[in-house]
């Protein structure tokens, strides 16, 4: 029990401080002749505030410096210029590698994930008896631990015993590949990453595309079935415009999510053979062989990639995503 | 028509069902491998129904390591978690979603721009602060961030919910000389349980599935969580899991989060559709 006793306290201490720090600004506000709305609302958020400079800002141009330096936690970081990035790109010979393979695994993953869920809701979307045990079952998937999804495909893909290998036989059998050694093959691990990965079409997103879905007002259908307009046309004209909105946060937060893959990484564990994912580069680089400097490095070009993908995601919309005029309160 | 319409249903069951049983099959073979004797893991071809079941598994691999430690510290971690999470993060979105000031929307925009910033880009600088404080190999850095509200899309959400209830509310009681306290503890509170329960499931789910902040941050092995404590069950990198074992501790792992989904799972759907179709 001693364990709890100072994080307990020191948990009970923080709020305190942090209210003071909104009262003290509340009553700053209020002297610089802010009305008292405004400075409540400011004062409202500060908790956020606090922490974003803390936690988000201050770190995020520190892990910059960082990557410009050598730093293995003892000492003071040593300014090195762009050796670390040079290292990484030129000589480095797990870098590639992992930025290939997480690349590959978002370029897979989530064009999968996004058409798979739309499907499943499609194919969801109908009112008829039992829909609702069908719902819960797709939706279980979700509810199960990283880890534990994550150790049970491990299993389900291990190479002698796998029920994996034991359903694709007759498959595997006319490529000629025997029994893969699926985390363990370079050849292997990004299909193995990429079935796994078919998973996540089950569970939330499939729920948010079935209320998409069901906010498309059934007065367009009616009238093109009027117009005599197909099955295909209905989906291609009606449904994908008034739901591209929802498409496209599930393209970018399915994006983003694929290129961080970790937990279930480090729970399946390729052998170092077979590859690793840019997460799992820079938590090793850090937190085992303490050069912090190049973990920063390799976190900092991961975050490029995510944001230009994202601004790119963002530029392509005019061309793709319907909007019904923005609703303002 | 109405035979071209219930065939249809038909080929529609058959369909659903058999991706049902796809998406069962994983969870049966879970069960299936945890109940199984050494011996029979490594069985070619793979037995379904484990003959005889070792349901004993489940209490020899929750003993093989000091899981009931484990389950304790993840109790503290997740509930001091969830409630300064919960608290901070209504309080933000109140704040956001009823108030105006002055570069509001710009910090708003600031603040979902940031479910875009990856975790490891700031993971090793907040290291580094909460090793100044000597606070690493304690619980602090996990559950202290908290109280900062840490979760954008809760807070994003929260205020979805805020924006919904009519400002008429709000209006009638400051005439009646409320303070934003009293109309937020009155009036908002009540309304928005369904995205309470929304965040708090998810929050749940989120410290009780915590990996990467245990394995960085606990060092000693009295510390370890229960998903630290699985990874160690693990093995090292070129033994052989106890397979057995592990699914059964797996399956121990997920039971709250399943238990949790299925109690509060009317809220939960309900939360994701919420913000979901408002986001886009």
């Amino acid at each position: 029990m001693e364990r709890f006793i100072g994080p307990f306290e020191r948990w009970l201490i923080t709020p305190v401080v942090l209210i003071a720090i909104a009262i003290m600004l509340y009553k700053l506000l209020r002297k610089i002749g802010w009305r008292q709305r405004q400075a409540t609302g400011l004062a409202l958020i500060s908790p956020w505030l606090v922490g974003f400079i803390i936690f988000t800002a201050f770190p995020l141009i520190y892990s910059f410096y960082l990557s410009f330096t050598d730093y293995s936690l003892f000492g003071s970081p040593k300014w090195i210029g762009l050796s670390n990035y040079i290292y990484l790109f030129v000589n480095d010979i797990e870098f590639w590698p992992s930025i290939r393979l997480t690349l590959l695994y978002a370029a897979f993953s989530v064009p999968i994930g996004v058409i798979g869920s739309l499907l499943m809701a499609l194919l969801l979307n109908r009112q008829i008896k039992g829909i609702g045990i069908y719902r819960t079952i797709y939706y279980l998937p979700a509810v199960i631990p990283d880890a534990a999804v994550a150790l049970l495909w491990r299993w389900l893909f291990n190479s002698e015993s796998g029920l994996l290998n034991y359903i694709l036989a007759p498959l595997l059998d006319i490529i000629g590949v025997g029994k893969p050694d699926w985390f363990g093959d370079p050849r292997f691990v990004l299909p193995a990453f990429i079935i796994m990965s078919v998973w996540g079409i089950f569970g939330t997103n499939t729920v948010v595309f079935l209320a998409g879905l069901q906010g498309v007002p059934r007065s367009l259908y009616e009238v093109a079935e009027i117009d005599g307009a197909s099955v295909w046309a209905k989906f291609w004209h009606i449904t994908v415009p008034q739901i591209s909105p929802v498409i496209l946060l599930q393209v970018i937060m399915g994006m983003i999510g694929a290129l961080q893959i970790f937990t279930v990484a480090m729970f399946v564990r390729p052998t170092s053979a077979a590859g690793k994912f840019m997460n799992q580069l820079v938590y090793e680089r850090g937190f085992t062989q303490l050069h912090m400097g190049e973990a920063s490095a390799v976190a900092w070009v991961l975050f490029a990639i995510i944001f230009a993908l994202t601004l790119l995601i963002f530029r392509s919309t005019p061309a793709w995503v319907y909007y019904e005029g923005e609703v303002k309160r | 028509m109405k035979l071209h319409k219930s065939l249809a249903n038909i080929l529609i069951y058959i369909v659903i069902t058999i991706i049902a049983v796809i998406v069962l099959i994983p969870f049966v073979w879970t069960l299936s491998t945890a109940l199984k004797a050494d011996a029979d893991i490594f069985a070619w071809p793979p037995q379904i129904i484990p003959k005889p079941a070792h349901w004993e598994n489940f209490s020899k691999a929750w003993n093989a390591m000091p899981f009931n430690k484990y389950l304790s510290n993840t109790i503290f971690i997740v509930v001091l978690g969830m409630i300064a999470e919960i608290t901070s993060e209504t309080l933000v979105a109140y704040g956001f979603a009823r108030f105006n000031f002055p570069g509001r929307d710009i910090i708003f925009f600031v603040l979902l721009s940031t479910m875009m910033l990856p975790f490891h880009v700031t993971l090793i600088p907040t290291y580094l602060i909460w090793n100044k404080f000597g606070l690493v190999g304690e619980f602090d850095p996990l559950i202290l961030r908290a109280w900062t509200a840490w979760g954008p899309f809760y807070i994003f959400l929260l205020r979805q919910f805020f924006m919904s209830i009519p400002i008429e509310l709000d209006d009638a009681a400051e005439i009646d000389g409320a303070s934003p306290m009293d109309t937020f503890y009155r009036i908002m509170l009540p309304q928005i349980k369904p995205a309470l329960l929304a965040v708090g499931v998810f929050a749940f789910k989120g410290y009780w599935n915590d990996f990467l902040g245990p394995l960085i941050y606990l060092t000693d092995m009295n510390k370890y969580t229960m998903t630290l404590g699985m990874y160690f069950f693990m093995g090292g990198v070129n033994e052989a899991p106890k397979w057995n074992y592990l699914m059964a501790i797996s399956i121990i792992i997920a039971v709250p989060t399943v238990v949790l989904f299925f109690l509060a799972q009317r809220y939960f759907i309900e939360g994701i559709t919420f913000t979901g179709l408002k986001e886009g």
